[in-house]
């Protein structure tokens, strides 16, 4: 049996994973550096940098022994890293660390793009799935609309044009003064609050599939101001509301254009806000397609989805080179 | 001093601060959330030639867009150090790598990195007006006669 190790560290977090050719998941190992950044309201890339340094080679080794393999010479057969985007520090101690593996153990190595290992994550949980499938992928880096043929065959039909999603729910959580990651303590806050009581714009209402977070970003701040009253979690509850609306728009007006997809998945780590898993399970029952809505641990970063898209990329490509250097802002269009 | 009563003139008067900005600038730009900087250096791009999307760097800090004008500007580096909290990660972060002679470099959030590259920058601070809608951009820095007089007639305008 084939295995991959896969190493991630494109943002806040370290994750290795052992994965086989047939996508089984035999260890997923996640360490986060997030305690340290909430000190911060955001990730310091200084600071994830650091950690990644100090937690790469434990988490390697911890992913090897859980998935039965002797850590000092496993039965590997490749290995898998994020090469970009992300943060260049972060991102830079993955691939030094891969490379220095593949040396080490006389294995090929090939590197990965963070954003198709989001959508490939579905595949870990449902290998029976069908395709077209439509992906939203939103993070606190990115944000698009991805048209997904077949495995490792993707279109990519719309993205922000100024904020991502996830950074703007950081962006307004800070405004507010709430914890970071912004994200969930919106969420929770939003549960206890009431829609639309902030009148609040759903902005690119438009015909394309582009998405627009910045002047939301900008109503909240402007309407708290003027509505100092208006308590936090129908803040919290309105703002919720209006980027779902949007994300769900776009979506919806997605399957109206491209009748033949069969099922809408959900990836990046804004995928783990109720309102929008939500949302999008009723867009699913609405033009009768699958819901792919990946476990939480799936749909934030991890290695397990690299080491998928990983086995794609090496059967298709081959191995990288080992000159191969990290990518900060590789668009995930530049692939196919 | 500029005002921009909306998001189209904000975009406007970064386009027209392209006709002003030089290779080797470094364009610190301030002010709080919502104040339409991002705005600004999508039209400060489209002035320069400026082909892809431009989106908020806060992610990844840092986006490098290749330029396409006359004007011997070959890049536009633009940075956001929105999620750096102290000097000394900006030191870290080593923006003044960026400043090249056929670059210029937009540095969103860059009350703290005035501190790294000195003086010898342009600030332009974003406010909003009483109006709360009408964004005033204001430009200082130390800079001589010439590039002074640019300025004011890109504010005048």
């Amino acid at each position: 049996m084939a295995l991959a190790l896969a190493i991630e560290t494109s943002c806040d977090d370290t994750a290795a994973a052992v994965v086989d050719a047939q996508l089984h998941v035999h260890s997923s190992v996640i360490e986060s550096s997030i305690d340290q950044h909430r000190a911060f309201g955001g990730v310091v890339p200084e600071l994830a940098g650091r950690a990644h340094l100090t937690t790469i080679g434990p988490v390697v080794r911890r992913a090897l022994v859980e998935a039965g393999l002797d850590p000092h010479a496993p039965a590997i057969d490749v290995v898998a890293v994020t090469s970009g985007p992300g943060l260049i520090g972060s991102l830079l101690i993955g691939l030094s660390a891969a490379k220095a593996y593949a040396l080490a153990w006389d294995l090929p190595f090939v590197g990965v793009n963070h954003l198709e290992g989001h959508l490939f994550a579905p595949l870990l949980e449902r290998p029976d799935l069908q395709w077209p499938i439509v992906t939203l992928l939103v993070s606190g880096g990115h944000s698009m609309i991805v048209l997904q043929h077949g495995p490792g065959e993707h279109e990519v039909l719309g993205e922000t044009i100024d904020d991502a999603a996830g950074e703007a729910y950081d962006k307004v959580a800070r405004w507010l003064g709430l914890a970071y990651p912004g994200g969930p303590e919106i969420d929770r806050l939003a549960a206890g609050g009431t829609p639309g009581t902030l009148k609040l714009p759903v902005s690119m209402t438009g015909e394309d599939f582009d998405f627009s977070f910045s002047g939301l970003k900008t109503a909240v701040v402007r309407a708290t101001e003027k509505h100092p009253e208006v308590a936090l979690a129908d803040v919290a509850a309105s703002f919720q509301a209006a980027v779902s609306e949007q994300l769900l728009r776009k979506l919806r007006r997605t399957l109206v254009a491209y009748p033949d997809v069969r099922a809408v998945a959900l990836a990046g780590g804004v995928a783990a806000n109720s309102a929008l898993r939500r949302g999008v399970e009723r867009v699913a029952q609405e033009f009768a397609v699958a819901a792919l809505l990946p476990s939480l641990s799936m749909c934030t970063d991890n290695a397990a989805m690299i080491a998928a898209a990983g086995w794609y990329r090496f059967a298709h490509g081959g191995p990288s080179d080992l000159a191969l250097s990290a990518r900060p802002s590789w668009a995930l269009a530049e692939i196919s | 001093m500029r005002l921009c009563p909306d998001d189209v003139a904000t975009r406007s008067a970064g386009e027209a601060f392209a006709t002003v900005v030089r290779p080797g600038d470094v364009v610190l730009l301030t002010g709080g959330l919502g104040a339409g900087k991002t705005t600004f250096v999508k039209g400060v791009a489209r002035g320069l030639g400026v082909v892809e999307r431009v989106t908020s760097p806060t992610f990844t800090m840092v986006h490098q867009h290749v330029a396409h004008n006359d004007r011997g500007i070959a890049t536009l580096h633009h940075a956001d150090v929105y999620r750096v909290e102290s000097v000394a990660e900006v030191r870290d972060l080593d923006l003044g790598e960026l400043v090249e002679e056929a670059g210029v470099v937009l540095i969103e959030w860059g009350e703290l990195a005035a501190a790294v590259f000195g003086r010898e920058v342009l600030t332009l601070s974003f406010e909003f007006a009483d109006d709360e809608e009408t964004r005033v951009i204001t430009a200082s820095g130390a800079i001589d006669e010439t590039r002074a007089r640019e300025l004011a007639n890109w504010g005048a305008s």
